[in-house]
């Protein structure tokens, strides 16, 4: 009977203190096991971080599954310089202190060679920071400013654009065809604002005419409260400095109040997921930027051959955000390959700079100034009610990448866009 | 700074005010009676209003028509709920009451994950239904039909609610059972059926605010998360438990939320929490809470 009861007790205290835990771990969500490992010899080790959870998961996983291919292709082929590609991935929840933790991990524990991922602007500053202390090399999925000024290190590589480039090329073509007047929906954070300066700076080169400027907090599902604004301001030209679900709320609420046949939408940034969540309101007035479009598999062999890698592996087209994930894995391999080592991280930071290749798109290079990859940027517009299955968009334009990034003295200093004033 | 504001623009954003505010009263009251019958802080309401969410998206591909979709998520919805009170929630009555909490947050977590399981990661589109899109122009206003929908229905949705609760039958269970359930079990009633009406009721109208947001942001797994702190702001606003602090409370977020977008657009969130932070400090129990209730 005591028995009985005792263990009764226990039970219940084991639950309460199980719960408790389950609480404490689901707060920061739940960490991987770690094993514990050691530099093997033999194995080349990459670790990466994504955003499976949160509002880019998507995004997130595409990145994961264009890492899986490039690591797979090359392992195939016998690895790196008669060395197995060993690849571990985390979850970064699309948060700055996880992603810091994670990027710890990977050194201390995995004790992997070089680590990449990320797709926060944001974030990827802080990882490059902390890669650069410890001298590994950071390839970046994302849009980052982290190649610009003080922020530069010799380490950090970035694959995707500059956020500048991306409003830049998108700017350039809505002042010559859509319009000059233009009024702008920036997400309140380091990335909107650094595509805000993008714009405006274009638009004191092109004489276009700002109207105004609303910052929308990072997660808002109802835009409706900054319609009356533009609407009062009646733009040619209404720019999205933002992405994901807040990009797919903004243009569904417009296109209700007929907003989207009255103004053309051009999203600095946008992504299928989002053309697909947004459904027949993305049409020809919507216009959006992309590093990657499946689409490009009809100008180039090399698209197309990658397309139908990852279509046969994952069963659907890869996004930008997986695309780059792909070729920043493609090139760091090639530079060992290149410099004929695996260990030496210096050697392999230098057969990166400038190294040419063809992987995805075009000719493409990794600028040695500044470390940035330099590719053309893709315009899209929606194709409203005609739009299926994957076949989202129409491509209106390729802007090469040389024509969309600054010179290296002036990505040294952040010139010209750190003398841009952006609007309170 | 207001003043310099014309009227036009003035009315307009109470108009979006009121449409986001009925959304958020329709998501709290809902909260409030579950909280007010069984005592639990539903934190997978949001949950079950993307389960609404995707519903609607499923009865509108088949069907076409969006009036079934909004039948479809409140009855389905409301169907799961009573599930979940009769196998999950019943057991844990009466025992420690963090653990109907901790459930709830667990159910929080594990729902998104069923549905990105079942229909991936990327949301499901929705569109406007045919006979409320577009826009009407009133004097020099320029109003969404849709959101004009949205306050009418939802006025129509707290009449009935309101008629069920004090004229009905069941209804006046329900009241009665809010006050006091030994006393009503002990006029022969059997509670325990109320409460897992109570529930589905709830989570039904969770169901319904969810399903009336969805055309206009399509439905995502995780577009639970800000709904549930949206009707947990207004819940602690206007009074927990309480059905005219939910519709007070959740009108005037609404309203704030929309002025605050109008004049620094990135304060429109934190307005929000601000609020409830200024009626916790001057009136804790919100502005219709019964005193005696923590």
């Amino acid at each position: 009977m005591d028995e009985k009861l005792d263990k009764k007790v226990a039970r219940r205290d084991f639950l309460k203190a199980s719960a408790l835990a389950g609480a404490v771990l689901l707060g920061p969500g739940i960490p991987f096991i770690t094993r514990r490992a050691s530099a093997k010899e033999g194995v080349v080790k990459y670790g990466t971080m994504h955003p499976l959870t949160g509002p880019y998961s998507a995004l997130g996983a595409d990145q994961v599954n264009a890492t899986r291919l490039a690591v797979e292709e090359w392992n195939a082929k016998g690895g790196i310089l008669g060395r197995k590609i060993e690849w571990v991935h985390r979850d970064d929840q699309l948060n700055g202190a996880v992603a810091l933790r994670r990027a710890k991990e990977l050194l201390e524990e995995e004790k992997c060679d070089f680590i990449g991922g990320t797709l926060s602007g944001a974030i990827s500053l802080a990882i490059n920071e902390f890669a650069c202390k410890n001298k590994t090399p950071y390839l970046a999925y994302c849009m980052s400013d982290m190649v610009l000024g003080a922020d530069q290190c010799k380490y950090g590589f970035a694959f995707m654009m500059i956020p500048y480039s991306a409003a830049l090329a998108t700017s350039k073509y809505a002042f010559e065809k859509l319009g000059k007047k233009w009024f702008a929906i920036t997400a309140d954070y380091r990335w909107g604002h650094s595509l805000l300066e993008g714009w405006m700076w274009q638009s004191q080169q092109m004489g276009a005419q700002f109207l105004g400027n609303v910052y929308a907090p990072l997660g808002t599902t109802d835009f409706s409260t900054y319609f009356t604004k533009i609407m009062a301001a009646k733009p040619e030209v209404l720019v999205m400095n933002n992405l994901g679900a807040d990009q797919t709320a903004a243009i569904k609420q417009l296109s209700e109040l007929g907003l989207t046949k009255q103004m053309k939408i051009v999203c600095t940034k946008t992504a299928m997921a989002t053309i697909k969540e947004v459904g027949a309101a993305y049409d020809e007035n919507v216009m959006g930027g992309m590093s990657f479009y499946w689409g490009l598999k009809d100008k180039y062999p090399a698209s197309k051959k990658f397309i139908e890698a990852y279509m046969k592996k994952f069963g659907q087209p890869v996004e930008q955000d997986g695309e780059t994930g792909y070729v920043a894995t493609n090139v760091i391999l090639m530079a060992m390959q290149k410099a004929n080592t695996v260990t030496d991280k210096e050697k392999i930071v230098a057969a990166m700079e400038g190294l040419n290749y063809t992987l995805t798109k075009g000719p493409e290079s990794v600028r040695a100034c500044d470390h940035q990859r330099v590719q053309s940027y893709v315009l899209v517009k929606g194709k409203g009610t005609k739009a299926k299955g994957w076949d989202l968009a129409d491509i209106v334009a390729e802007i090469p990448g040389e024509s969309i990034i600054m010179s290296c003295a002036d990505n040294a200093k952040k010139l010209p866009f750190a003398n841009i004033k952006l609007p309170k | 700074m207001i003043s310099d504001i014309p009227l036009n623009v003035i009315l307009m954003q109470l108009f979006f005010g009121l449409a986001l505010g009925s959304i958020f009263v329709i998501m709290a009251s809902g909260l409030s009676i579950i909280y007010g019958l069984l005592d639990v802080v539903n934190f997978a309401h949001g949950a079950f209003a993307m389960l609404g969410a995707y519903v609607v998206f499923c009865a509108v591909s088949l069907s076409g028509n969006f009036a079934v979709g909004i039948v479809s998520a409140i009855v389905i919805v409301a169907l799961i709920g009573a599930l979940v009170e009769v196998v999950l929630l019943k057991p844990l009555y009466g025992k420690d009451p963090l653990l109907p909490l901790l459930l709830t947050f667990g159910l929080a977590v594990a729902i998104p994950d069923v549905i990105k399981i079942a229909f991936g990661l990327i949301g499901k589109a929705v569109a406007y239904p045919a006979a409320f899109s577009g826009a009407t122009k009133v004097g020099p206003l320029i109003l969404s039909n849709y959101r004009m929908f949205i306050i009418v229905f939802t006025l129509a949705v707290l009449i009935s609610l309101w008629i069920f609760l004090k004229k009905s039958d069941l209804g006046m269970i329900i009241r009665a059972a809010t006050q006091d359930s030994l006393m009503v079990q002990v006029l022969g009633i059997n509670t325990s059926r109320i409460w897992t009406i109570g529930f589905a009721l709830g989570v039904g109208l969770a169901a319904l605010a969810g399903a009336i947001a969805v055309p206009m942001m399509s439905a995502t797994p995780d577009m639970g998360v800000e709904m549930t702190m949206g009707a947990f702001v207004v819940t602690v606003v206007g009074g927990l438990g309480s059905l005219g602090g939910a519709i007070v409370g959740g009108l005037l977020i609404g309203v704030i939320v929309a002025f605050t977008a109008l004049v620094a657009g990135e304060y429109s969130n934190v307005a929000m929490y601000f609020c409830m932070a200024v009626i916790l400090l001057i009136r804790p129990r919100g502005l219709f809470g019964e005193s005696g209730r923590e």
